[in-house]
């Protein structure tokens, strides 16, 4: 029996209005949801062009939930998103050469070839760059939130997970700091139903994750997490209350994982009936429906977003192959952390 | 169950960091009968007030701490049964010194100058005492060890190469090729390396084993002519007032001092002073890196005597010394050469070195760089030669004058050529325009 | 100047900075109104409240996770571990988060993790441990060891001022039982750079922590035989004072390392690896090891006495090294 808070579908353009978002805000919010995709789409070319060493993820099927929660993130709020929730970095900022740069290993890269992946992150849009222990950041995000309280600053710290990283002790001793001293974050869990091979019954044994808010002292909501506006609603509401000093909040959002864990599994475990109602409910496509019925979205609109977009990555494709692989010659710089580190804005 | 055995009360432990303790009060007193466990004092810690309860049930005898008192953890602070005549509070733990006794006792030392026999009758040859003999061409064979059987330790070799020596001629460096004392006599065969197979001499020809130091310079000479761009250049200078000076400074130095003020220590005194305006001639590659110093460390090379190697003690802190000091070190480091006192201190950490192989007339050489140093100066014969002079109204004549050719041998990929011109020329200038001692 | 122990300088140098600078703040467990279980911040939380000298949940992995958070978002936390031994329990968040996030993306980490570290006590297996060779291994990660209350303060100002993670091992055998002079004004004591403890001439000990006053009596001792001790606290092992280690090598030529750590892969044994590489020809004798054995550590006191490395085993090293 769910303990959270089920939230509802998002039905009419006036509902969404009475959440804060104009037509632009829409438009926006699906450009930024194709941009996610094809930087993911493309990547997956390259890797197979053989441009990009190492193993390639993707967050196929995470697009709403990844944008949803960042569209209602405010521009002094941070978060530690993974390697899902590509749609966060766009949504900030992220410019796409730079992450084309990254995957490819290259000089320009936002870790200059350090680290691949989606293990990056822009710390002047507000993002810290994740680990591959998944559950590490969530503790993290929280010691964000706790600078706030302590600062007494109006900012919100905010937390992804998967229902995976949902088993490790990081998520239990973070959620009881966090829910203890009622600090200013909200824990997103991107629930796509599996870990790698793991089914998520083999995870948590209760209905949702988010069932387990209420034992730390705070609320738990479940939304689908395919369908943006619900997940921007749902987020807005909770990092609202987050500001306005109410505490924690346990975001579950149940999306999809539309390919395997990453670029060489092929998942034959998830069963095909699966794969099939998965591609029904893509996210994307969700939402250009939606925009259909109910934003008057054109023809002529929606081919102009969609050259926009493409272009944008061409380019970006472009500069990213220009860009040097580095070279080793100060592989041991940065080791330690120097005082001019310290010279941003965080830390003034 | 009371006891007629003395049972020590000693200071408890209260927590893991905590040393000792404060007796806050005795709530029994000498002569009370007391029962185990039940409360027998208050104590006060860093960390915590508490009773401290009996550890057995009996009269107690003696209070050994009184209140107010802080002692460490472990003390003897009471005594319950047995008589009261008890001993003075034991310290909590041996001493140092008795627990040093407990340990076995130093051996004896080796016999002093036995030599030892395992190892095919070679004792162990230890890192610093391998380096130390080829420094300084003995044979580790020779030295009586008193390490653990028989060892040659480094002090041993040190006072070996220290004690004073047959004394032997030694030229005066700057005026005649410098010679140093012949190697030690008792070394006829080549230190501790391993032996190369046997060689026959050809008709005619006669062999002698390559010395440690012999072996030192080979390797030293070849590395620094593999390693430095090597470019010699050369001016001639005007030694006039150099000689002059000298005449005037002699007695005097001599008299008051007992040292000769020789051409080499005017030519080294303006050559730190000339190196201070150029850092690379006095500088170091050093990995990715270029060093320089804010000291001249400077090399005097010292030839031994009958072509028996070469020796490159180090004046430390030269830019320190005047001319006056420089001539005086310059003695003291030959005569530590003759008498074979030089230690591994005072050849190492030359930052330039100066050679002056123009004893027997020589006028120009190339010498080999000291590595890791970037420049090497050469001083060579002073002869009078004609010399193209301008008279008091301006015109050219020609004149007798002292020439002294002084060449300067760099690392090209350190000293640019115009950057090593100017230093030469800044030589020349402050050697013929010296004035009063040069200080 | 005032006498303080180990544990009042360690005090003082927290109270100074949190005084000094309002982006310091301490969190660990029992921290607050108990004033930590050593009472290092004993009247802290009365002094700059309950946000500045947080009482955490039993949760080493939020403490220091949660500081590295608050660190890249510009304050200066201060962690206390109750005990080094449960350092454990964090050593994703130093290891994965905190140590890499430098070099890997440029964000900078400046947090302190104070560790009460050492035996002597019978503290058992899990109150006993110097755990700092394992973090030594982890590039990005500083370890710092202080032996006196003056360098045990200056060392702590140092490790809040430094824009790195830095580990602080504060040895408990020391908290109480040492005292000295230390300045009640600021100062910094750098980071990486040793202290000649005690000159001699024959015989180098490399040491650190606690083991320093056992060299220093094991070289009492060596004096009555003629030989001469020199003693070098390197007070950081990560990043280490190589030149001066290698420094006193040179004068000496013979060395002992000494620690409390087990002994193998104790840093120790990166010291002596270092002085076999670099100062061979130096050497008139093997490099010595003295540490721990490799077990856990002891609970009752004749068995930690036969697992910390006591000053008679140090002497009879030192009498080894004097005859080689």
């Amino acid at each position: 029996m769910a303990i959270a808070r089920e939230a509802e579908p998002v039905g009419s353009l006036h509902e969404v209005r009475e959440a804060g978002l104009d037509r632009e805000d829409l438009l926006g919010i699906y450009r930024n949801m194709l941009i996610t995709r094809g930087v993911e789409e493309r990547g997956h070319i390259l890797y197979k062009q053989g441009k990009i060493p190492g193993s390639f993820y993707t967050g196929r099927g995470n697009e709403a939930a990844a944008v949803g929660v960042a569209t209602a993130m405010g521009p002094e709020d941070v978060g530690t998103p993974l390697h899902r929730d590509m749609g966060v970095h766009i949504t900030r900022g992220v410019e796409p050469w730079r992450i084309f740069a990254q995957f490819m290993g290259r000089a320009d890269g936002p870790t200059h070839g350090r680290d691949g992946n989606v293990h990056m992150a822009d710390t002047q849009l507000g993002l810290i760059a994740m680990v591959s222990h998944l559950p590490a950041m969530l503790p993290v995000a929280t010691g964000c939130a706790l600078a706030f309280r302590i600062r007494e600053e109006p900012r919100v710290a905010v937390g992804w997970f998967g229902e995976g990283a949902s088993a490790r002790g990081d998520v239990h001793e973070t959620m009881t700091l966090a829910g203890t001293r009622k600090l200013p974050i909200v824990f997103v869990c991107d629930n796509n139903q599996w870990a790698y091979s793991t089914p998520s019954y083999l995870e948590y044994a209760t209905e949702h994750v988010a069932d387990r808010a209420q034992a730390y002292g705070f609320e738990g909501v479940v939304v689908d997490g395919t369908d943006v506006l619900a997940v921007y609603r749902e987020a807005k509401r909770a990092i609202d209350k987050a500001r306005a000093g109410g505490g924690p909040t346990l975001l579950e959002c149940l999306t999809l994982r539309m390919e395997g864990h990453a670029v060489h599994d092929d998942a034959f475990y998830v069963p095909k009936v699966m794969f099939e109602k998965w591609a029904e409910s893509d996210p994307v496509e969700r939402f250009r429906t939606w925009l259909r019925n109910n934003a008057e979205l054109s023809d002529g609109e929606e081919s102009e977003i969609g050259e926009q977009v493409k272009h944008l990555l061409n380019e970006a494709l472009r500069r990213a192959d220009e860009s040097p692989l580095p070279e080793p010659y100060d592989l041991l710089e940065g080791v330690y952390a120097s005082p001019e580190d310290l010279e941003t804005p965080h830390h003034k | 169950m009371a006891t007629e055995t003395a049972v020590d009360v000693v200071m408890p432990q209260m927590g893991v960091s905590v040393s000792e303790g404060t007796i806050t009060k005795w709530l029994k007193q000498e002569g009370d009968a007391v029962a185990a466990d039940e409360p027998l004092l208050e104590i006060s810690t860093d960390k915590v007030d508490t009773e401290v309860p009996s550890p057995a049930s009996g009269t107690l005898t003696q209070i050994l701490v009184r209140e107010g008192e802080t002692v460490a953890v472990g003390t003897k602070l009471a005594q319950i049964g047995g008589s009261a005549a008890a001993p003075a509070p034991a310290p909590p733990e041996p001493e140092p010194v008795a627990a040093a006794e407990e340990t076995a006792p130093p051996a004896p030392p080796a016999p002093a100058v036995e030599r030892p026999t395992e190892n095919g009758g070679r004792a162990f040859i230890s890192p610093v005492v391998a380096r130390i003999a080829a420094e300084h061409g003995v044979d580790p064979a020779q030295i009586a060890g008193t390490g653990r059987g028989g060892r040659v330790t480094k002090q041993d070799i040190l006072a070996f190469v220290a004690r004073p020596q047959p004394a032997a001629k030694i030229e005066e460096p700057a005026q005649a090729p410098p010679v140093v004392p012949p190697p030690a006599p008792q070394a006829p065969s080549p230190p501790s390396a391993p032996q190369a197979p046997a060689l026959q001499p050809e008709a005619g020809e006669q062999l002698e084993p390559v010395t440690a130091m012999r072996r030192g310079i080979a390797e030293h000479m070849r590395r620094s002519l593999d390693t430095a761009a090597h470019v010699t250049s050369a001016i001639e200078v005007d030694m006039s007032r150099i000689v002059a000076a000298r005449e005037r400074l002699k007695q005097e130095y001599t008299a008051a001092y007992g040292v000769n003020p020789t051409y080499l220590a005017f030519v080294a005194r303006a050559t730190v002073v000339t190196l201070r305006d150029y850092p690379y001639v006095n500088g170091e590659l050093r990995a990715e890196s270029i060093v320089t110093r804010n000291y001249v460390n400077l090399g005097i090379a010292v030839e031994l005597a009958e072509g028996k190697g070469l020796i490159v003690p180090v004046l430390r802190h030269a830019e320190g010394l005047n001319l006056l000091g420089l001539a005086r070190g310059i003695a003291e480091i030959a005569r530590k050469a003759r008498e074979k006192q030089l230690l591994p201190d005072d050849v190492q950490g030359g930052t330039f070195t100066i050679t002056n192989p123009g004893g027997y007339g020589t006028f120009h050489g190339t010498p080999v760089i000291s590595q890791p140093q970037a420049g090497i100066l050469g001083t060579y014969a002073l002869v009078k030669r004609p010399w193209v002079v301008q008279d008091e109204l301006g015109n050219d004549v020609i004149a007798i004058r002292p020439i002294m050719n002084i060449t300067l041998t760099y690392d090209h990929r350190l000293v640019d050529g115009a950057y090593a011109g100017r230093f030469l020329h800044d030589l020349r200038e402050r050697l013929e325009s010296w004035e009063g001692d040069g200080d | 100047m005032a006498e303080m122990t180990y544990l009042q300088a360690i005090s003082d140098g927290l109270r100074s900075e949190m005084r000094r600078d309002k982006r310091v703040f301490l969190i660990g467990e029992d921290v607050g109104v108990y004033g930590g279980a050593f009472k290092v911040s004993l009247g802290f939380q009365e002094e700059f409240g309950p946000w500045r000298v947080i009482d955490a949940p039993l949760a080493e992995t939020a403490i220091v996770g949660g500081a590295t958070g608050a660190a890249m978002m510009g304050l200066r936390p201060v962690c206390e571990m109750q005990f080094a031994d449960f350092v454990s329990c964090a050593w994703d968040h130093l290891v994965t988060v905190a140590a890499k996030q430098r070099w890997r993306v440029g964000t900078p980490v400046p947090i302190v993790v104070r560790l009460p570290s050492g035996g002597g006590f019978s503290g058992g297996p899990f109150h006993s441990q110097n755990p700092e060779s394992s973090f030594a291994h982890i590039p990005g990660l500083k370890c710092v060891c202080p032996a006196t209350p003056h360098d045990a303060k200056g060392l702590l100002i140092s490790a809040i001022e430094d824009p790195s993670p830095v580990l602080f091992f504060e040895h408990k055998h020391l908290y109480r039982r040492i005292k000295g002079e230390v300045s009640e004004e600021r100062f910094t004591v750098p980071i990486g750079k040793a202290r000649t403890h005690r000159e001699g001439g024959d015989i180098s000990v490399i040491t650190w922590g606690a083991m320093v006053y056992t060299a220093e009596e094991a070289a009492q001792q060596l004096d009555a035989d003629g030989v001469s001790v020199e003693i070098v606290d390197l007070r950081s092992v990560m990043p280490w004072d190589k030149p001066a280690v290698l420094d006193s090598v040179r004068k000496t030529s013979k060395v002992l390392v000494l620690h409390e750590d087990t002994r193998t892969g104790g840093f120790g044994a990166e010291i002596a690896a270092t002085i076999a590489e670099e100062a061979f020809e130096d050497l008139d004798a093997p490099v010595k090891r003295i540490a721990a054995p490799d077990t856990p550590v002891p609970f009752s006191p004749p068995l930690e006495k036969a697992f910390i490395p006591q000053v008679e085993d140090v002497v009879t090293g030192l009498r080894e090294l004097a005859e080689y």
